[in-house]
């Protein structure tokens, strides 16, 4: 609920950010066919993502992320598809953060704007009701912000997820237990009672044993409960070697602050949302340390990708572009991925035909800064493994796995009373 | 059982912050028959002077609720003088009305001046609690509850034992004879209200040492201070003690039953509620209307 606040404010700065792009839009858009001998048709993609409303921040992010690419490509003169340039555009709806619409939305961009191709919105329910539209058109769809399973289990042929599932949030950090000394093997697992975080939840229980751990408390508690102490104090009695929560960003420095009061002292403490948001050092200090969490991406990672911007030069790209002091978001590195599944697919297919570019996508497998895209049959990114971040000294450091870290990670945990 | 005792001490310490957060909607429901639908966000604003003073000035947070409670006293005296007053006749949907965009309003403004981030207050003690055995008992959550209690004790006092309480009582009784005997309606009503309001920041700066706070944060605690009334019963200040206690103690319990999942603890609660909406219409200690 606050997140939304957040960027109903943050939103204004949008309309600025909008400007700037149409100013640029207009800039490139006369050069980039000039130095192309063979220019071929445009191609467009349509994209129903949340400018305002509750989710306009993730929306902004998500924007920011197609955006990115679409400067990238724009200044190559466009995807080359069997020897022909196409130039690129992106048109863009404002869902206005309602599910609902972004069905209607996608429809639009279809039939009105001849859209060749759709990129996902913002959120697992927006995805949801876009992802029939495109299977009922025929037209793919590749989407980075929708981690909720059930929209892969309908059997959609047009639907693609470049983003890891919600079951791998925690599943990383217990491979990464599973090869730590001494190994911890007991674990209570704490769930806000929301879908995507029972779905968290539900893999860590069925994962766990494979690695030799034990869950040996598991609650779900309300989702925004203002008081988790109760819990905190029975998981206690369970002296559990992890402490791992499924919830949100309110609900995980709740949860903190409620351990270190009620001294429960585990050697990993790991929440599935929350720790990589600044918030949560700035609102905790220097009891966030030691805190891990699961991430898509962080600008740390070292992936060899195969085309593209390699991940510094795209966490400097994203600076420049954006003027922007802070590393950028992995919301906006996941939705340059889905520009990249496309962009790959298309010079796969030689061809424009939908099938053929849904063909193409089934068949993915490609290194990129984001990662692995390669989609199993459901049309999920499951190749892809989620980082395990830690905060060490109040700042994130990627620790999991170790061919992708820039740390190792401080373990155990120290007891509250020690620190 | 230590761990029997260490819910019920955790359950009676999360009470204590519904008894804060209730006591300024009982009094202000009781009395000038508004369910104040704002009183949440009047809660988050106390939060928010709290985290002000102590970031800025290094306040120790439970030194900062007499602040909390004069500036909330002003804000609560000067929004029911110009704003509320005017509906005070009026059928119970306006006040709704007037108050649910009031807290929109708060909202909004909390959020233009101190953005959507999580804020948090913790004192170098924060962490740390008494230990009694195998039992815990975290000093910030003790001091809240101490402090609710007293919080409970003044507003006893000021309505039995000042001019102005005799007064704040008679008008609840009855309005016009209030009036006929020469009580100052309008001050009353004021009076009144910007108590409700001073205890609200109170109980919010005691949920900025142990809970985030955002401008949206208050939302849940109308609702909590609406169910803590009606369990405990309108028109006494032992009524809200109670209410408060009890709620907290079947919210704690109730997420701890093995045979339920924690996930029911607001289901619960509710169905208490309904329980002695039924059984005990008047609340657990309320005064027969």
């Amino acid at each position: 609920m606050t997140m939304r606040y957040i960027i109903r404010m943050r939103g204004a700065r949008l309309g600025a950010l909008l400007a700037g792009l149409a100013v640029f839009l207009a800039a490139c858009g006369g050069s980039s066919s000039a130095n192309a001998p063979t220019t071929g048709s445009t191609i467009v993609f349509g994209a129903a993502v949340s400018l305002t409303g509750s989710q306009s921040k993730e929306g902004a992010l998500t924007k920011q992320g197609y955006d990115l690419w679409l400067d990238w490509i724009k200044a190559r003169g466009g995807i080359v598809v069997n020897n022909v340039k196409h130039p690129v555009e992106i048109k863009y709806e404002d869902d206005q953060s309602n599910a609902n619409l972004s069905a209607t939305l996608v429809q639009k961009l279809i039939t009105d704007e001849k859209a060749n191709f759709i990129l996902g919105p913002y959120g697992s329910a927006a995805t949801a009701s876009d992802a029939v539209i495109a299977e009922k058109n025929g037209i793919p769809m590749v989407e980075a912000n929708g981690a909720a399973q059930s929209i892969f289990s309908k059997g959609y042929k047009f639907t693609f997820g470049v983003l890891s599932p919600a079951n791998k949030y925690l599943t990383g950090v217990i491979d990464m237990a599973a090869t730590l000394s001494p190994k911890p093997t007991t674990i209570a697992m704490l769930t806000a009672n929301d879908n995507f975080s029972v779905e968290v939840a539900k893999a860590v229980e069925d994962y766990a044993p494979s690695k030799g751990m034990q869950v040996v408390f598991t609650k779900q508690y309300p989702a925004a409960a203002p008081d988790v102490s109760g819990l905190i104090s029975q998981a206690k009695q369970k002296n559990p070697d992890i402490v791992m929560n499924s919830g949100h960003l309110a609900e995980s420095i709740a949860i903190n602050k409620a351990a270190e009061q009620l001294g429960l002292d585990a050697k990993i403490f790991a929440y599935s949302v929350g720790p990589s948001t600044p918030d949560f050092i700035s609102a905790l200090g220097g009891d966030a340390n030691y805190v891990y969490d699961g991430s898509q991406w962080t600008p740390q990672v070292k992936y060899t990708p195969a085309f593209y911007l390699s991940v510094a030069d795209y966490v400097k790209a994203y600076k420049a572009k954006f003027s922007s002091n802070e590393d950028p978001d992995y919301h906006v590195a996941e939705s340059t991925a889905a520009c990249l599944a496309f962009q790959k697919a298309l010079e796969n297919a030689g061809s424009l035909d939908p099938v053929k570019v849904r063909d193409a996508l089934a068949s993915l497998d490609v290194m990129t800064f984001f990662g692995q895209i390669k989609f199993d049959s459901r049309g999920i990114n499951t190749f892809k493994p989620m980082v395990v971040e830690q905060i060490q000294s109040g700042t994130h450091y990627t620790v999991f796995p170790a061919n992708v870290a820039n740390g190792s990670p401080k373990y155990p945990t120290p007891s509250w009373s020690s620190r | 059982m230590s761990q029997f005792t260490q819910q019920v001490i955790l359950g009676l310490l999360l009470g204590g912050v519904y008894v804060a957060v209730a006591l300024g909607f009982s009094l202000v429901w009781g009395i000038l028959n508004i369910v104040n639908l704002a009183h949440g966000a009047l809660v988050i604003v106390g939060a928010y002077i709290t985290w002000v003073l102590f970031t800025r000035l290094h306040i120790d947070p439970f030194l900062s609720l007499p602040v909390d409670a004069l500036a909330l006293f002003v804000i609560g005296y000067a929004l029911q003088r110009g704003v509320i007053n005017r509906v005070i006749r009026a059928p119970l949907l306006f006040t709704f009305l007037l108050t649910f965009g009031i807290n929109l309003v708060i909202v909004s403004l909390l959020l233009l001046i101190f953005t959507g981030d999580f804020r948090s207050v913790t004192p170098a003690y924060s962490g740390s609690g008494l230990h009694i055995g195998a039992v815990v008992i975290p000093y910030i959550r003790l001091g809240g509850l101490v402090a609710a209690l007293v919080l409970a004790g003044i507003l006893w006092a000021v309505l039995n034992r000042t001019r102005s309480g005799a007064a704040i009582l008679a008008v609840g009784a009855d309005r016009d004879a209030a009036q006929l005997v020469g009580v100052d309606l309008r001050h009353i009503y004021a009076l009144t209200f910007a108590i409700g309001a001073a205890f609200a920041g109170v109980a919010g700066g005691i949920i900025s040492t142990f809970q985030s706070i955002t401008p949206t944060a208050g939302d849940p605690y109308t609702l909590q201070a609406f169910v803590v009334v009606i369990l405990g019963g309108l028109g006494r200040v032992s009524a809200t003690v109670a209410g408060g206690l009890a709620f907290g103690l079947i919210e704690v319990l109730g997420q701890s039953a093995h045979w339920l999942g924690s996930g029911y603890a607001n289901a619960i609660a509710f169905v208490v509620l309904v329980v002695v909406l039924v059984v005990r219409p008047r609340g657990l200690l309320g005064r027969l209307a």
